[in-house]
């Protein structure tokens, strides 16, 4: 089998030198970023060669975040599906309760390796913010997390959180005051400050090393469902499917790049279909719809854009696939044909997530329900030695006042 | 016709004065009043005029110009209008006008299409933050710019490293924009303070003209450049100046453009 069983590997899906992935991906920024792109570039090159930093990451991993996260065997959800066999991997076991805190275990450590003072972070639903806030208060750094006004709002547990944290929240009032204008004011205030400050992005997408890094931080998810299952069904025995939802694709990726290499697995990324996925402005599908290819946010990738080239809101009723762009490497997996790109409404998500609730008694977080919502449609048309793994990326506590709107 | 950046500098050069450099956002508040504010500024001596085409994500750009940028879209202003309005504006003053945008808008609009359609209004020059020359060998921006002849306005900044310098110098054409301190475009009281350290620095691998913006707003800043850059470049600090008051604004500014300092830097 050729399943990775040490963190940064490569796979023949990798980006160059420069960030492409194909054609996508790179670095579309302004000059006044390059020096700190460089200079996190060559930092994290280094860090990633080192065997100390390997293992202080693994260490954390284990100590702090709870690692590895469950790989449950969902019964009575796979005995209702009648069809394949359907495991969880419950990464909303995790710490601060979802995969984030994967990738800003990594970052934090990387940015005490730079001398770094001071974290800033971009957050829609307010889960990576609250996972950087985390890694802020334990590594001693000052914390700025960027959120959107009407975020804000409607994630107000969350903002509370950051704030008992030690984070400094900045409500962000251009644009639609959502994830998109977040971003863009991270970009700026560590463009202000390059020297002190460490971005810690919250997804696989922006400029390079970003996709990469973030990928490389949340690429356990896959080498322990490769391990687990194993332990579960036997040496040898691979997954049939690897589902996963995928907004920026940070958690998608983290389950997929260990298994890239391995074409008998079949990879299944679940977008966000909102409301009407024919409807601009109602759906969050860069490519489950037509993919409009542009570079937006310093990445070349798929956008949801206007026939002018102006990003396009968009709509879900989870806010951590409310997103108008992908990151640049799924964007290269689709368009190779490795992983396979599907949709799920607002409506199977909430039902997914009461039948999970219901039949297991696990809470997934909406985002996590898209994957699923497909694995419902997916799951009984295979046979039962088939095995469908599904990322549930995070817990569902976080959405308790949506919820009780609909359920 | 309008006059080429390089005819313009040239000009500069020849009146011993600093160039001076202002900008618009298309569509802001409206595209008859882009017109007219761009005809005031020529009028008042201005040397080039940036004309931004506005775009949803403006990520080099600090709240002023990014609210205008997002009034622009909400307003239906489409690339077309740039072209149309730019034809005009060209046929109608001497000064060079040149596009600033972002990649996104010509990456959609075809780039080939785009430079012919640069050419057929006049624009003189191009300025694109967001397409540096490391992903030129994807793009072919500067290569399609060359051989439409337009030029293209590269930036530096305090932080750029010599090795970069030499790799920008070696690209840029009639321009180069120094970007006066870190962080985005926006207004503030006080320069940096080691600006002429850093332009210093520049000079060393470039020779083109400098023109040096982000943070200049009054006749002050712009005394402060003289020996040090070439060209002053204000665009926040005008964005906002209601028409009727923007040739009186603009009036002592350019006056500073021949005044030399009367006391050292501050």
């Amino acid at each position: 089998m050729k399943i990775p069983k040490t963190l940064f590997f490569k796979t023949q899906f990798d980006a160059d030198k420069q960030g492409h992935f194909g054609e996508f991906g790179g670095r579309y920024v302004p000059e006044m970023l390059i020096p700190a792109l460089d200079e996190l570039n060559a930092a994290y090159e280094e860090a990633k060669h080192d065997s100390v930093f390997i293992q202080q990451v693994l260490d954390l991993y284990k100590h702090y975040i709870g690692r590895p996260s469950a790989l449950y065997f969902a019964e009575r959800l796979t005995a209702k599906l009648g069809g394949a066999k359907i495991y969880l991997k419950n990464e909303g076991l995790n710490h601060t309760g979802a995969h984030k805190i994967n990738h800003c275990v990594g970052q934090a450590l990387l940015a005490q390796r730079m001398n770094k003072k001071r974290l800033i972070a971009e957050t829609g639903a307010g889960q990576h913010g609250v996972a950087t806030a985390t890694v802020a208060a334990k590594f001693g750094f000052a914390c700025t997390v960027h959120m959107g006004e009407v975020d804000m709002e409607r994630q107000a547990p969350n903002v509370q959180l950051m704030k008992q944290l030690g984070a400094e929240v900045i409500p962000v009032k251009e644009g639609n005051r959502t994830l998109k204008d977040a971003v863009t004011s991270a970009i700026q205030d560590w463009m202000g400050d390059p020297e002190d400050a460490y971005y810690l992005l919250g997804s696989a997408l922006g400029p390079h090393p970003y996709p990469t890094m973030v990928r490389d931080f949340q690429s356990i998810i896959g080498m322990e469902i490769a391990e687990q299952l194993q332990e579960r069904e036997g040496v040898g025995v691979l997954p049939n499917y690897l589902v996963a939802c995928v907004g920026g694709g940070s958690n998608a990726i983290g389950m997929f790049n260990a298994f890239l290499d391995v074409p008998e697995v079949q990879l299944i990324g679940v977008e966000a279909g909102g409301t009407d996925i024919y409807t601009p402005g109602q759906h969050a599908t860069r490519l489950a719809s037509t993919p409009q290819l542009g570079v937006v946010e310093g990445y070349k990738s798929y956008f949801l854009q206007d026939e002018h080239g102006n990003v396009e809101a968009t709509h879900s009723i989870s806010a951590g696939l409310d997103y108008a762009g992908i990151g640049p490497q799924h964007a290269y997996l689709h368009s190779v044909g490795r992983v396979r790109y599907e949709s799920a409404s607002d409506n199977e998500a909430l039902n997914a997530v009461k039948t999970t609730s219901h039949l297991e008694g696990i809470i997934p977080a909406l985002e996590s329900a898209h994957a699923i919502a497909y694995v419902m449609r997916l799951a009984p048309t295979l046979v039962p030695d088939e095995i469908v793994v599904v990322n549930v990326s995070g817990r569902g506590d976080k959405d308790q006042h949506i919820l009780k709107q609909y359920l | 016709m309008s006059r080429t950046i390089a005819e313009q500098l040239a000009l500069v050069k020849q009146e011993q004065r600093l160039g001076f450099m202002t900008h618009v956002v298309i569509g802001h508040p409206s595209l008859e009043e882009t017109r007219q504010r761009v005809e005031i500024m020529a009028a008042a001596g201005v040397d080039i005029i940036e004309l931004q085409i506005p775009f949803s994500d403006p990520l080099a750009d600090g709240p002023a110009i990014a609210q205008a940028n997002h009034q622009a879209v909400a307003n239906g202003v489409i690339i077309e209008d740039c072209f149309v309005l730019a034809k005009e504006l060209s046929n109608t003053v001497d000064i060079p006008l040149q596009f600033i945008g972002y990649y996104n808008t010509v990456l959609n609009y075809g780039i080939e299409k785009f430079m012919a359609d640069c050419v057929a209004a006049g624009i003189a020059g191009l300025t694109f933050p967001d397409m540096p020359i490391d992903e030129e060998q994807y793009e072919q921006f500067y290569y399609h710019a060359q051989q439409a002849g337009l030029p293209v306005v590269q930036l530096v900044s305090p932080a750029t490293a010599p090795e970069r310098l030499q790799l920008i110098a070696e690209h840029a054409t009639d321009l180069v924009y120094c970007v006066a301190r870190f962080g985005v475009t926006g207004a503030t009281d006080e320069l940096n303070t080691q600006l002429g350290e850093y332009l210093d620095r520049v000079r060393q691998y470039v020779t083109l003209p400098l023109a040096v913006g982000f943070g200049i707003s009054t006749p002050q800043h712009i005394q402060a450049l003289h020996g040090k850059a070439d060209m002053a470049v204000i665009g926040s600090a005008l964005l906002n100046v209601p028409i009727n008051k923007l040739a009186n604004t603009l009036q002592p500014l350019c006056a500073a453009l021949s005044v030399p300092p009367t006391n050292t830097i501050q």
